[in-house]
C-alpha cells in the first residue's frame, strides 16, 4: 500500500469514528498531501528519509505545534496556537513524518481516563460484552485510540505517572515511556517537570522503536535533556560485556516484584501476567521474585509531587499574555479580590483545580515538611529499591549502592500495567459517584517507574481461559528496565507483544 | 523582589508631586504680601533675608531637638536593623534566556519565549551572568558555594509572567561575607571608627516586568526587564543606628560599582533596599525573637522598596519611633510588611502577618544545580579591581591626600576622575623621579587639590560633564610643576588653567613663555617700596596690628601689595615677610 493510500485511510478513519480522539484533526486536503506524495517517491527510489517518512503521527495536544492549535484540552488555552514547534515536532518532520492532528487528552495531562477534557471524553474503540463504552485510559487516551483505530501510524503522548502506558494497556496498543531526559521536552507543556516524559504509542514495538531512535537526541533548549557526553557514557556502560551479553548470548534474569501482586488485581490481569512469565521461562529465561518495598508509598508520593509541580507550572495561565481571559473584572469584582480569580476559575476544569489546590497546600509553609519533603524522601526510596534489584548499575547514580546481592539481581522487571481491564466510561464520570481517588489508583503500577525515571513499556497480551470460553481477554503487561536500558526494555516487549496465551488457569 | 520597582510606590510619589502647585501658590501668596499692596501694612513686612535667617534658625533648633530626642531614645531603647539589597547585575543577557538586557529600548522588544512564560518554553541559564555576581560576592568576602540551586517563589502579580520568581532561597551561591564600614563612610559616631556588618548570603534571582499603573484600572507592562539578573544581598541584623544602615547601603552600592557588578545605582533604579527593623528596651530581659541566628531581639517589621539612601535612614527613624511609641503605650508590634513614601514621616502598613504571602518555595525542577569550580573563583579573586577601602588607604598613605579629598576622587565620575588624577601624578613623578619621597608626596597632594578643586570648580562653573580631554593630564602636570618650582605664582597658574580649560592647546612651557607669564622675581627694594606705600596709606590699621596684635590684618596688606604690584610678580610669602619686618620689626 502506498503511503498516500495509507494516509488517506487514516484520515477517513479519523472522520468516521465517533471516538473523539482528536481535538484538531487534519483536513482532507492540505500541504501534507504533497509531503506524503514526495515520501512515496522517495520510497520508490529506495531513499526514504527514515522509517516514518510519509507516515501520519498523532500528537497529544499538550505538545506545541506552530501550524495547529495547542489546547491542552483546557478552556484556558482553548484557542491558543503556539508560536513555535516542540523539538520533537521538528525532529519528526525532518524525518519526513506528518502531524496527523492533535489528540485529545485529560486537561494538561491530569487524569487516567481522558474524560477531563474541555472537548469531551475520549471513547475506547473496544466495548465491553454488553456494548458499553469503555475508558480509553489517560491522559494520552486520544493518542492511544487514534493508533488503535488506525487513525494514524503512531502517536506521541506524554507520560508523567503512566499517561502513555495506561491508555496503551486499555486500548491494546504498545506504549513506551523512555528514560527521563532522553527525549526533549522543549515545547511540551509542563505538568510536573521532574516526571514528564514524551512517550510513544504504536501498534508494534518496532514502530515505537523507530520513532524513539529519531527522538533520542540531546536538545540544548531542554535543560533536563541528557548531554551528548552523558549519552555516550551510558552507551559505553551498556556495551560492557556483562550488559551487552543479555538476551544475545545469555538468557535474561526476569524480576517479578511481589508487591505488585495486590489483592485488588483483576483475575484476568493476574492470568495474563502469569502466562507472560511462563512464556518467557519457556524461552529459557529465568524468573525471580524481587521486592520493591517502597512501592506501597509510591502512589501517595506521586500524588504529592506531581500536583505540587503542577500548581507551580500552571500559575502562568492568567489570560494576560495569551490564552482565554474571562469577561469582566478579574479580581472577583472586588478591589481587594484575588488577581486572575475569574480567568483561572472559569478556564480550568475540576480535576486541574483539584490538583492545583492539592499542590498549593502541600507546598505551603506549614505542610511542606510533612508532604512535599516526605514525598521526595519516598521518591528516593523508590529509586533505591530499583537500584537494589537491577544488576545493571544506575549510570547517573553518584555513589554505588552497598548491600547489593548480585545473586538476587535481575535484568528486567515484568509486571501488569494496570490492576484491571478498562472500566466503563459511565462508571468513571463524576456523575456516577466515582471518587477522583478511584482514578488515581489506576496509576499504582506505572508511578514507580516514573518516580525513578526508568524506561517502561506496556505491551498488549491476550489470555484465553476456559473461564472466558475462548474469548480472549486483553491486558497490558509492563516491562521496566534500569535507567538507560531503553533498548532492552523494547526487546523484551517484543517477546511478549500481541501474544495469545491459552491456559487452564 | 516582591513588587515592581517603579510600581505603585512611584505612582504614589507622582501623585504627591501633583500637590506641589499648592505649595508654590502659598509661596506666591507670601511673596505678594511682601510687595506693597493695599491691604498690607508696613508692620506685616518681614524682610526676606530676615525671614530666611529665622527659618534656618528654626530648622537648626528642630534638628537639635530631634537629635536630643534620638539620643534620649537611644539611652532607653536598642534598635536592630538588617538590610536586603536587590541590585541589577551588569549582564548582557537575561538570567534564563538569551534575550538582551535593556533599559532604554522600546517596551517589549527584548523578550524570549521563556521570559513571557509561554507554554512549553524552558529556562536556559546564561552562565555569563554569573561573572558580575561572583565579583560582587568576592568583593563582599563571601564563601562561594561549590553547589547552589534555584527555587521558585510563588505569587500572582501582573509583573510576574510565570506566577513565580526564580531565586536561590534554600541554597544561595554565596554565604558568610562581610562589609567594613568606616567613619568616613558616614556611620553613626557611636559606632566608632569602624564597624563590620556580616553578610548572611548573596543569591541570584530574576527581576520582574516594569508595570505602570493608570488608575483606576489600566496597567501597562514592559517585559524587557523580566528576568534581568539580580543579586540579593542579605546582611545580618547587626546595625543599630539609622545612619549606619544608610551608610551600609551606600557602601554596598559603592562596592558593587567598584567591582563592576552593577552599572547603575539607586538613583537610576538599579538598586533597591528593604530593611527589617526591631527595637528592644535596654536593661530588660532579652526579646523573644531570633533572626538569622541572632536571638533576644524584638518583633521585627519589614519596610520594602526603599529607593534612596535618605529614604533608608528616614524610614528606619520613623519605624523605630513608631515601634517605641506602640510599645510605650503598652501595645504589641506585629510582624508585618510596611511601606515608605519619600518625604513622609511615617511608615505605612502594607500587609500584616495574617495577610502574609506564603511563597511556597519549591526547588525548580527544570534548572540543574549551579556548580562553580574553584578555578573560576580564583580567577575572579585574582582579577578583582581595587576596592574603595584600599583605594582610600592608598590615596591617604601613598599620595598624602586627606580623607575629604580621597573620597570624592574615588567616587566622582565612576572612577574616571581618579584615573585622571593618577595620570597627572604619573606625569609629575617622571619629572620628580630623582626627588625624595617627601617632595613627591607634596606634589601628589598638590595635584589632588588641583584635580578636585581648581579643575572641579571650572567644571561646575561651566556646567560641563567630566571629560579627561578638556585639560590634558600632561598640561596640568606641567602647570603644577611650574608652580612647585616657583616659576609662576598661584594666581597665574589658575589663570593658565582657565585658558587651557577654554581651549588653549599650546604646551604649557610655550604658553607661559609666549604670554610672558613666567615669574620675574621682584627685588627686595621693590618689595620694600610696595610695602611702604601701603603702610603710608593706612596708618590706623598699622596701629591696630601693632597695639592689638591683629595679625590677621597683615593678609589685607599682602593683598594690597599684590594689587598695586605688577601682575603675577608679587609672591605672597615674600610680601608678608617684608610687611612683618616693617610693621612688627621682625
Amino acid at each position: 500500500m502506498s503511503l498516500l493510500r495509507e494516509a488517506e485511510k487514516c484520515i477517513a478513519n479519523q472522520q468516521s469514528h465517533g471516538l473523539n480522539a482528536f481535538i484538531t484533526s487534519l483536513p482532507r486536503a492540505g500541504r501534507w498531501l504533497d509531503r506524503v506524495k514526495e515520501a512515496d517517491r522517495r520510497r520508490e527510489q529506495g531513499t526514504p528519509k527514515s522509517p516514518v517518512d510519509g507516515r501520519l503521527i498523532s500528537i497529544k495536544d499538550n505538545i506545541c505545534t506552530r501550524d495547529l492549535p495547542t489546547t491542552c484540552a483546557s478552556g484556558i488555552l482553548s484557542k491558543f496556537t503556539s508560536p513555535f514547534n516542540a523539538t520533537v515536532i521538528d525532529q519528526l518532520e525532518d524525518a519526513g513524518a506528518v502531524v496527523a492532528g492533535k489528540a485529545n487528552l485529560d486537561e494538561f495531562g491530569m487524569g487516567s481516563h481522558s474524560t477531563n477534557s474541555r472537548f469531551g471524553p475520549v471513547k475506547n474503540l473496544r466495548r465491553d460484552a454488553s456494548g458499553q463504552d469503555l475508558s480509553a485510559g489517560g491522559s494520552s487516551g486520544g493518542s492511544a485510540v487514534a493508533v488503535a483505530a488506525d487513525q494514524c501510524y503512531a502517536a506521541l503522548g506524554t507520560d508523567t505517572g503512566g499517561s502513555v502506558r495506561l491508555p496503551a494497556a486499555y486500548t491494546g496498543t504498545v506504549g513506551f515511556k523512555p528514560s527521563y531526559g532522553l527525549i526533549s521536552r522543549w515545547g511540551v507543556v509542563a505538568y510536573a517537570n521532574s516526571l514528564d516524559t514524551v512517550g510513544i504509542l504504536g501498534k508494534k514495538t518496532s514502530s515505537v522503536q523507530d520513532i524513539f531512535r529519531i527522538l533520542n537526541q540531546h536538545d540544548p533548549r531542554d535543560p533536563t535533556s541528557l548531554s551528548a557526553f552523558t549519552r555516550s557514557r551510558i552507551l559505553s556502560q551498556l556495551q560492557s560485556p556483562r550488559l551487552a551479553s543479555r538476551l544475545t548470548s545469555k538468557p535474561l534474569r526476569i524480576g517479578v516484584p511481589i508487591e505488585y501482586n495486590i489483592s485488588e488485581l483483576a483475575p484476568s490481569v493476574r492470568r495474563a501476567w502469569l502466562l507472560s512469565l511462563v512464556h518467557l521461562q519457556e524461552q529459557g529465561h529465568t524468573i525471580h521474585p524481587v521486592s520493591l518495598p517502597a512501592t506501597k508509598h509510591a502512589l501517595s508520593a506521586y500524588y504529592v509531587i506531581a500536583p505540587a509541580e503542577a500548581s507551580s507550572n500552571l500559575a502562568k495561565y492568567d489570560g494576560v499574555r495569551y490564552g482565554t481571559r474571562a469577561e469582566g473584572p478579574d479580581s472577583d469584582g472586588q478591589p481587594d479580590g484575588y488577581l486572575y480569580a475569574n480567568t483561572r476559575g472559569s478556564g480550568f476544569g475540576e480535576e486541574v483545580k483539584r490538583r492545583i489546590l492539592l499542590g498549593t497546600f502541600s507546598l505551603s509553609a506549614d505542610a511542606m515538611d510533612n508532604y512535599f519533603i516526605q514525598a521526595q524522601c519516598v521518591r528516593r526510596l523508590v529509586q533505591r529499591d530499583f537500584n537494589t534489584v537491577f544488576a545493571a548499575e544506575h549510570p547517573l547514580a553518584a555513589t554505588q549502592d552497598t548491600g547489593r546481592l548480585e545473586a538476587e539481581q535481575v535484568d528486567i522487571l515484568v509486571c501488569p500495567t494496570a490492576p484491571s481491564s478498562p472500566p466503563r466510561l459511565s462508571d468513571v464520570t463524576v456523575a456516577s459517584g466515582s471518587s477522583p481517588l478511584d482514578a488515581y489508583v489506576n496509576d499504582v503500577f506505572t508511578v514507580p517507574a516514573s518516580l525513578a525515571g526508568l524506561p517502561a513499556l506496556s505491551v498488549p497480551v491476550t489470555s484465553e481461559s476456559s473461564e472466558n470460553s475462548g474469548a480472549g481477554e486483553l491486558a497490558g503487561i509492563q516491562v521496566v528496565g534500569q535507567y538507560g536500558d531503553d533498548e532492552l526494555v523494547m526487546k523484551v516487549g517484543e517477546l511478549l507483544e500481541g501474544k495469545r496465551f491459552e491456559s487452564s488457569l | 523582589m516582591l513588587r515592581p520597582w517603579p510600581s505603585s510606590g512611584t505612582v504614589r510619589a507622582l501623585c504627591r508631586t501633583v500637590h506641589r502647585p499648592l505649595l508654590i501658590r502659598s509661596h506666591n501668596f507670601r511673596f505678594s504680601s511682601v510687595a506693597p499692596s493695599l491691604n498690607s501694612t508696613s508692620a506685616d513686612r518681614v524682610p526676606l533675608r530676615k525671614q530666611l535667617k529665622q527659618e534656618a534658625k528654626n530648622l537648626r533648633a528642630q534638628k537639635k531637638q530631634r537629635k536630643e530626642n534620638e539620643e534620649a531614645f537611644r539611652q532607653d531603647w536598642e534598635l536592630t536593623v538588617g538590610v536586603e539589597i536587590h541590585a541589577q547585575l551588569d549582564a548582557g543577557a537575561k538570567l534564563f534566556s538569551r534575550a538582551p538586557t535593556s533599559a532604554s529600548e522600546s517596551p517589549n522588544s527584548n523578550v524570549a519565549l521563556f521570559d513571557l512564560a509561554f507554554p512549553g518554553s524552558q529556562p536556559e541559564f546564561q552562565a555569563a551572568t554569573l561573572l558580575p555576581a561572583l565579583r560582587a560576592a568576592a568583593a563582599l568576602n563571601c564563601e562561594i558555594q561549590p553547589v547552589s540551586r534555584f527555587d521558585r517563589k510563588h505569587y500572582f502579580y501582573q509583573d510576574q509572567p510565570s506566577g513565580y520568581q526564580i531565586t536561590q532561597y534554600y541554597e544561595p551561591f554565596a554565604r558568610n561575607g562581610w562589609v567594613d564600614l568606616y567613619d568616613y563612610d558616614g556611620i553613626a559616631p557611636e559606632d566608632g571608627s569602624r564597624i563590620r556588618i556580616d553578610i548572611k548570603q548573596v543569591q541570584l534571582e530574576q527581576d520582574t516586568a516594569k508595570s505602570q499603573e493608570y488608575p483606576p484600572s489600566a496597567q501597562l507592562l514592559d517585559f524587557n526587564r523580566v528576568s534581568h539578573p539580580l543579586i540579593e544581598i542579605i546582611t545580618m541584623p547587626q546595625i543599630h543606628t539609622p545612619a549606619t544602615a544608610a551608610a551600609c547601603v551606600r557602601k554596598l552600592q559603592a562596592m558593587l560599582q567598584a567591582c563592576g557588578a552593577v552599572t547603575t545605582g539607586m538613583e537610576m533604579g538599579g538598586l533597591r533596599a528593604d530593611v527589617n527593623v526591631s527595637v528592644r528596651r535596654r536593661g530588660e530581659a532579652p526579646g523573644g525573637y531570633e533572626y538569622d541566628g541572632i536571638s533576644g531581639l524584638g518583633q521585627r517589621t519589614e519596610i520594602k522598596n526603599l529607593s534612596s539612601f535618605k529614604a533608608v535612614e528616614d524610614a528606619i527613624v520613623a519605624e523605630k519611633n513608631r515601634q517605641i511609641a506602640v510599645l510605650e503605650s503598652g501595645g504589641v508590634i506585629e510582624g508585618e510588611t510596611r511601606g515608605w513614601t519619600i518625604g513622609s514621616t511615617e511608615t505605612r502598613r502594607l500587609r500584616g502577618k495574617e495577610g502574609a504571602v506564603d511563597y511556597r518555595y519549591m526547588p525548580d525542577p527544570d534548572i540543574p544545580p549551579l556548580v562553580i569550580g574553584e578555578d573560576l573563583v580564583n580567577l575572579i579573586n585574582d582579577n578583582l579591581p581595587t576596592l574603595p577601602d584600599s583605594l582610600v588607604q592608598t590615596l591617604r598613605t601613598g599620595y598624602g591626600l586627606s580623607i575629604e579629598d580621597a573620597k570624592p576622587l574615588i567616587e566622582l565620575d565612576d572612577g574616571a576622575r581618579l584615573e585622571y588624577y593618577r595620570d597627572v601624578v604619573d606625569n609629575l613623578c617622571s619629572l620628580y623621579a630623582d626627588r625624595d619621597n617627601k617632595t613627591q608626596a607634596a606634589v601628589a597632594r598638590t595635584a589632588g587639590n588641583w584635580v578636585l578643586h581648581e579643575l572641579g570648580g571650572l567644571l561646575t562653573k561651566a556646567d560641563r560633564p567630566w571629560d579627561e580631554e578638556i585639560v590634558p593630564a600632561r598640561s596640568l602636570a606641567d602647570l603644577i610643576d611650574h608652580l612647585q618650582r616657583k616659576l609662576i605664582t598661584g594666581p597665574t597658574a589658575k589663570q593658565v588653567l582657565a585658558a587651557v580649560f577654554d581651549g588653549d592647546r599650546r604646551p604649557i612651557p610655550q604658553l607661559l613663555k609666549e604670554d610672558n607669564l613666567l615669574l620675574r622675581p621682584l627685588s627686595r627694594d621693590e618689595y620694600l617700596a610696595l610695602a611702604e606705600s601701603a603702610i603710608a596709606q593706612n596708618p590706623q590699621m598699622v596701629e591696630q596690628i601693632r597695639s592689638k596684635n591683629q595679625l590677621g590684618k597683615l593678609g589685607w596688606f599682602v593683598g594690597q601689595m599684590m594689587r598695586t604690584g605688577e601682575k603675577g610678580r608679587v609672591e605672597a610669602p615674600k610680601a608678608e615677610e617684608v610687611l612683618r619686618e616693617l610693621i612688627l620689626g621682625k
